[in-house]
């Protein structure tokens, strides 16, 4: 182990490497009672990461012209040797990742760690959400299917509804009249590069929100205690607390591994679980397939915009709804964090998530 | 059961297996990725390729993709054909006939060759590459 | 022959093709005044709507001619009005677009005495209401009308292996389509025997059926191996992911494990 150790000094030397491995790892400590919701954050950083390695691979291959995309896919999935993987990674772990956001956004929601000064650690990750959709939503026309293009058409005709500028809106969002090569074009350059990059650095501006600030006491046990808020910035310590490294790091490299394995088990036991027929056709603008549905996550967007009679007023509900949620912070100023003392906030966090799902299940049904 | 062992001697163990897991998952990981990123076997790969003998202009030059590179194809004589790779022995580049000339010249770095393939000047270290080539009916069966 | 498949190809496409047809079929004036008459004249329409042809979008005027967009030229012969054929014509009346049966039909039994009334298309598929065939429509009541039912039994023994063959290959075909497996060359041939199959016994001739059908089967066989070639691919997959997931699951279980020594050591 000479020539190893030679070389950790060599490095540490130069860059005082032991130092940050001692202030930010190992002298990172994190509250005693900390729980397994905190690893989520953890987990979403790994499987973007997954997203990423998988997506530089598919762009081997993956031509964006609507004429050969399709067949590029096709290719991808039949010739290249382990395409069909690196492409169900990719697809189904956009899903997964979907799941892990919505656990992470709830659990903060439930324990209320957006309070105690940590809005902008709230409203960073808020956008990573609505940017992950966007990256969805993009990354689903690419294939050219049926459904790419179907599910396209209709997401994008919804900005319709918005009075004067809707019609305008809708064109611009498409690059023309109608969903075609200009918007694969642009789609394509957003899902690459474009909000790629916008979503790494925000998660670094998130990551940098929540260290800076200091990582939040979970709401429970008969230690907490509410506190109190000083006129000045304050990093949020815990002296007696565990090491981040590498006491709770494992319990993360656990847990991210169980989403893995999670992931693996729907692509070989379940892989058509979210891809209907129409994903496999290829895209025909002067055939729509029958039952074109959003993805799972989108459906209740889907289904409020049916319930209404006009269009606007389900729109307008639901930009309602995700102002409420993006400036919830500001809204709930109160400093108490523990559930069983916010009857209120948790009947309606049980609420809404049930209504979510309701919902979703009435739109996938409808 | 487990507390007679001592936490860190435990925690040691624990983490020669992570080790040995981690291993292994970083092969079967490293073998996709590796597969998915090998070449594709060279189209037409190791087969013949034939060409109309009458493509084949004495004094003029044929080029054509031999094995996934690319080739040449002469007629020196009357009915006398050669066939040469066609990539620069120097540093790779194509070489270009001159029919004036009468020898191929690479314009990367000005290598010459004879219309056999030798090297007439230049960088090149050696002559091109030579191809079998038998005249079968109006064919020209290369390789 | 092979023409004659082709033929039929390109109309079964262009039958695809002209699908939502199906919804304007309604429109044209053919129903509209035929729909709202009684009896004979009027009963078409409603046997129509349940048939094969209804679903796929072909209409009165596909096979009766005539103009459906023009109340006054609507039975005019100039448009092509054909309106109801002799019992001889209707092998070619069906035969404008079922080609290859039609070809085949006429060579054989059935078709050679058809002037002496041997039975023609409509005889056993019915017109109107035709339906999606099956080999349910050799029986022995209908076949007993004219003749003994022992060689159209022989004919339909040698046929139900291989109908329930088409099926199963189809069934295959399909759900390996549904896991993104390029079937569209397999599929082509299996559309391919199957109009070989179905024109193949409407020759009526026990010997040739059998023949041929042995050679469809031979040819079904051949893409069953291609499917079981993929399904064992896809069973190999499936066991290396089961590893990779046991993997995963125990590397996640030894973490825990590390974490709950530390837990000891942080209470202690
Ligand atoms: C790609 C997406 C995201 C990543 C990579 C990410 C990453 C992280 C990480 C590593 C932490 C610290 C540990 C933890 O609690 O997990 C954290 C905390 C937090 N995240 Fe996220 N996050 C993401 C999305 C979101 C979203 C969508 C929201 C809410 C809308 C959100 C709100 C928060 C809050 C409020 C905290 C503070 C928790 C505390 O201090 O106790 N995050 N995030
Ligand atoms: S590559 Fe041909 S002379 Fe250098």
């Amino acid at each position: 182990m000479q020539p190893v150790k030679w070389l950790v000094e060599f490095v540490d030397v130069r860059l005082g490497l032991k130092d940050i491995y001692d202030s930010e790892l190992r002298g990172y400590l994190l509250p005693r009672n900390v729980n397994v919701w905190y690893t989520l954050g953890a987990v979403l950083m790994a499987l973007f990461t997954l997203q990423i390695i998988t997506g530089i691979l598919l762009l081997m291959f993956y031509v964006p012209d609507s004429e050969k995309a399709f067949a590029s896919i096709q290719y991808i999935m039949n010739d290249v040797p382990f395409g069909w993987l690196f492409r169900m990674l990719h697809a189904i772990g956009a899903n997964v990742i979907m799941i892990a956001l919505l656990m992470h956004m709830l659990s903060v929601l439930f324990m209320a760690s957006y309070k105690g000064r940590r809005e902008f650690t709230w409203l960073t990750g808020f956008i990573i959400l609505n940017l992950t959709m966007g990256l969805c939503l993009t990354g689903y026309l690419l294939p050219w299917s049926q459904l790419s293009f179907w599910a396209t058409t209709v997401a994008t005709d919804a900005a319709g509804a918005i009075p004067v500028v809707g019609d305008y809106l809708v064109e611009f969002l498409r690059g023309g009249p109608t969903v075609g090569n200009q918007t694969l074009g642009r789609f394509f350059a957003l899902h690459v590069v474009g909000m790629p990059l916008v979503l790494l650095g925000l998660m670094g501006a998130h990551l940098f929100c929540v260290k800076r600030r200091g990582i939040s006491n979970p709401p429970f046990g008969p230690d907490y205690r509410v506190a109190e808020e000083l006129p000045f910035f304050e990093h949020e310590k815990h002296p007696n607390g565990i090491p981040f490294f590498p006491n709770y790091f494992v319990k993360d490299a656990a847990v991210i591994c169980f989403f893995i394995a999670f992931l693996l088990a729907i692509i070989f036991y379940a892989p058509g679980m979210f891809f209907p027929e129409s994903a496999f056709q290829r895209a025909d603008p002067f055939l729509t397939p029958p039952h074109i549905k959003p993805e799972w996550y989108f459906l209740w967007a889907y289904q409020t915009l049916k319930i209404f009679p006009s269009e606007i007023i389900g729109l307008g509900i639901q930009g309602a709804f995700m102002t409420f949620l993006a400036l919830l912070p500001f809204i709930d100023r109160g400093a108490e964090r523990r559930p069983a003392k916010r009857p209120l906030f948790v009947t309606c966090y049980v609420l809404g998530i049930l209504l979510f799902v309701a919902i979703s299940i009435w739109g996938h049904y409808s | 059961m487990t507390t007679q062992v001592p936490p860190p001697q435990r925690r040691k163990f624990l983490f020669t297996m992570i080790g040995g897991l981690g291993a292994l998952l970083a092969a079967a990981s490293a073998w996709p990725v590796f597969r998915f990123l090998s070449p594709v076997a060279a189209r037409g790969g190791g087969e013949q390729v034939a060409i109309p003998r009458s493509e084949v202009v004495s004094g003029k030059a044929h080029f054509f993709e031999y094995r996934g590179k690319p080739a040449v194809a002469l007629q020196p004589d009357p009915g006398k054909f050669i066939a040469l790779s066609a990539v620069c022995t120097h540093l790779g580049c194509v070489v270009a006939w001159k029919e004036q000339a009468g020898e191929f010249q690479c314009p990367c770095h000005g290598g010459r060759f004879s219309a056999e393939g030798q090297v007439l000047g230049g960088p090149p270290p050696k002559p091109l590459e030579p191809l079998a080539v038998v005249l079968d009916g109006d064919q020209l069966k290369i390789g | 022959m092979s023409r004659s498949i082709c033929c039929l190809f390109i109309l079964m496409i262009a039958a695809w093709w002209t699908m939502p047809a199906a919804l304007l079929a309604a429109d044209t004036v053919c129903i509209e005044c035929h729909g709202g008459q009684e009896g004979r004249l009027g009963a078409p329409v409603a046997q129509w709507r349940t048939s094969i042809h209804a679903a796929n979008g072909i209409s009165c005027n596909d096979c009766h001619g005539g103009d459906p967009t023009d109340y006054a030229m609507a039975m005019s012969p100039e448009r092509g009005f054909i309106g109801v054929p002799e019992y001889a014509a209707v092998p070619d009346f069906c035969g404008r677009c079922h080609v290859g049966v039609a070809e085949e039909y006429k060579a054989g039994a059935h078709g050679q005495a058809i002037d002496r009334g041997a039975a023609q298309c409509v005889v056993c598929h019915g017109n109107h209401a035709v339906q999606r065939a099956s080999l349910d429509l050799i029986n022995e009541k209908d076949c007993s009308r004219c003749h003994s039912y022992e060689r159209a039994a022989l004919i339909r023994m040698s046929l139900t292996e291989t109908d329930t063959m088409i099926n199963k290959v189809g069934h295959d075909l399909d759900r390996l389509y549904r896991l993104g497996f390029s079937v569209d060359e397999m599929q082509d041939r299996l559309f391919n025997q199957r109009n070989l199959f179905h024109r193949t016994f409407h020759g009526v001739n026990v010997d040739e059926v059998r023949q041929k059908n042995a050679s469809v089967q031979g040819e079904l066989g051949k893409i069953n191996m291609e499917v079981a070639a993929i399904d064992s691919t896809l069973g190999e997959r499936k066991l290396w992911g089961s590893v990779m997931i046991a993997l995963f699951i125990l590397t996640g279980v030894v973490f825990l494990l590390v974490r709950k020594a530390y837990e000891e050591d942080e209470q202690g």
